[in-house]
């Protein structure tokens, strides 16, 4: 109504355009793109002056991981005795039924390319084999980056928070996802290997450099900083396991790991410290084990590490230094203890190989696991037959099934993930949900091929969740 | 000539009611967020799910007010 010139609004006008302003800007925040939503926090400078990343508040910081571990009856682990690399899985199933099992995979493969059964179809295989350039690992460093001391400057120095800070910095530039620090003492350097998977022994010494000879690799005891790192696979693609279209996303994930070890270990190099990295795929240490200590994620019923913020859908890789840095403690996101009542993963696994156990054991089921803390013991042999006669892949099905495999643009599911942290009890009923709403079921393979996916499949704006 | 009348009556919505519709809202946002990001994750069945929900619960809503209104 207008008075005098001016426009006077009653209250029933008022309330009116009130109620149609926050509903169009409800509409406006719900059809916000979600990569811009995911943006929306990203940026800023670190508030930790580690430059640790600030996580949901229903990812608690503990003293202890929720793994048990009896550290005293740990000891390090011989990677050969495994049943990935080297003589182990022939070693437990004999070197003829290896030979064999070899052979049906190899047939199996060349059936399925000239059947073009999808996700097995040579386009497939060619994507998978687009990822066996190397850049190389090596437990030394490619050694080309000049130290300061060639450079003629001091190196560089600072406070165990700020090397942890510039590191991080350098790691996620590098493309890491995920970076935490593990000391290690008496007890978590149990979980450095004894044994390399090339046979080469890792020897703790007292010398300051370390080196590597014919038959085993010197870690300086100066080098006591383990730097643990994730790199993201691509959840969309891994639904599609077990087809080679959906494992070389692993595969894609292990070179990305390796050209970040070879460059932080040049980053390193030339800030004038060691970097010791893996010499071969999942080398120097154990991967998941560190990965629980530095606080990336906690151990599950598919005996990988979970991350709050991925799920399974990283690899997990470490490296030591000499460098101080602050380090990083276990958390405690409900995951453990979601995967007590879960079992989605064991469901799925079509060999079996997952443990149905209600609760983690001590008991191992074979020489391929290292005793000394509390897990779902997997049975590797059932696990690696099945991925040589039915798979033809390194499987993934357990990973894609995962509840907590999910992207990070629905609000429904870091409030479930929230929900699992704080109360336990409504677990049976999140994972009731995860299957009636149709997660974890397999994708179709020739439709990737049409999808319109983010660089390597992967969100690289969501390291951590928002908060 | 005789005086003609009219009565009008208003009614103040009770504070509970303003909370109901405000519970009502919240949820319709929330289904239609997800409805919208399901589609964008690729994940077709919660996509349904959640605009079947978003429909419903709209639908109950449009059906409340209309009844309360003509009451």
């Amino acid at each position: 109504m207008a008075k005098n010139g001016k426009v006077k609004l009653n209250r029933r006008d008022f309330l009116k355009i009130a109620g149609v302003g926050a509903g169009a800007s409800a509409v406006a925040a719900v059809s916000k793109p979600a990569a811009a939503a995911g943006t929306s926090n990203r940026g800023g400078t670190f508030s930790d002056p580690a430059g640790r990343p600030k996580r949901p508040w229903w990812v608690k910081t503990v003293d202890e991981p929720t793994t048990e571990i009896r550290w005293d009856q740990m000891e390090r682990y011989n990677e050969r005795t495994g049943t990935v690399r080297g003589p182990g899985f022939a070693s437990y199933v004999g070197d003829e039924r290896a030979d064999e099992l070899s052979k049906i995979s190899d047939d199996m493969e060349l059936q399925r390319l000239l059947d073009n059964v999808p996700g097995y179809t040579l386009k497939d295989h060619a994507l998978s084999d687009a990822h066996r350039v190397r850049v190389g690992r090596t437990y030394l460093g490619p050694q080309g980056a000049p130290t300061p001391e060639e450079r003629g400057v001091p190196k560089w120095t600072g406070s165990p928070e700020e090397a942890a800070r510039i590191i991080r910095a350098a790691m996620r530039h590098i493309g890491a996802a995920t970076v935490g620090f593990v000391e290690l003492d008496e007890n978590t350097r149990k979980l450095i290997y004894a044994v390399d998977p090339d046979g080469k022994e890792l020897i703790f010494t007292d010398e300051k450099e370390a080196y590597e000879t014919e038959d085993a690799r010197y870690i300086p005891n100066d080098c006591k900083y383990a730097i643990v790192f994730t790199v993201q696979m691509s959840e969309e693609t891994l639904k599609r396991a077990p087809t080679v279209l959906a494992s070389q996303t692993t595969s894609l994930s292990y070179l990305r790991g390796e050209q970040i070890q070879a460059s932080t270990q040049e980053f390193m190099r030339a800030l004038g410290y060691q970097c010791l990295g893996e010499s071969s795929t999942n080398a120097l240490g154990i991967a998941p084990a560190f990965g629980v200590m530095a606080g990336l994620g906690e151990m599950s019923r598919l005996n990988r590490l979970v991350t709050p913020e991925f799920g399974p859908m990283v690899r997990v890789f470490k490296m030591l230094t000499d460098l101080p840095v602050a380090t990083d403690k276990p958390i405690d996101a409900g995951i453990m203890e979601f995967c007590k009542r879960c079992k989605k993963c064991a469901e799925a696994c079509a060999p079996g190989a997952l443990s149905f156990e209600d609760e983690p054991s001590w008991e191992v089921r074979g020489e391929w696991n290292n005793p000394g803390h509390k897990a779902y013991f997997e049975d590797s042999i059932a696990c690696r037959t099945w991925q040589r006669t039915d798979a033809g892949t390194n499987c993934g099905i357990c990973f894609a099934v995962c509840p907590f495999a999910k992207k990070d643009k629905a609000w429904v599911h870091e409030w479930v993930k929230a929900g699992t942290s704080v109360a336990p009890p409504l677990d049976n009923f999140f994972r009731s949900m995860d299957d009636a709403f149709g997660y974890g079921v397999q994708k179709d393979n020739e439709d990737w091929w049409s999808l319109d996916l983010p660089e390597m499949g992967i969100d690289t704006t969501a390291p951590v969740m928002e908060v | 000539m005789a005086e003609e009348k009219i009565v009008l009556e208003i009614k103040r919505r009770p504070w509970y009611a303003w909370l109901l519709w405000a519970v009502w809202f919240v949820l319709l946002v929330f289904l239609a967020q997800n409805a919208l990001a399901s589609g964008a994750e690729i994940e077709p069945r919660a996509t349904m799910i959640f605009w079947v929900s978003f429909a419903v619960v709209l639908v109950a809503g449009g059906v409340v007010w209309f009844v309360r209104n003509n009451e």
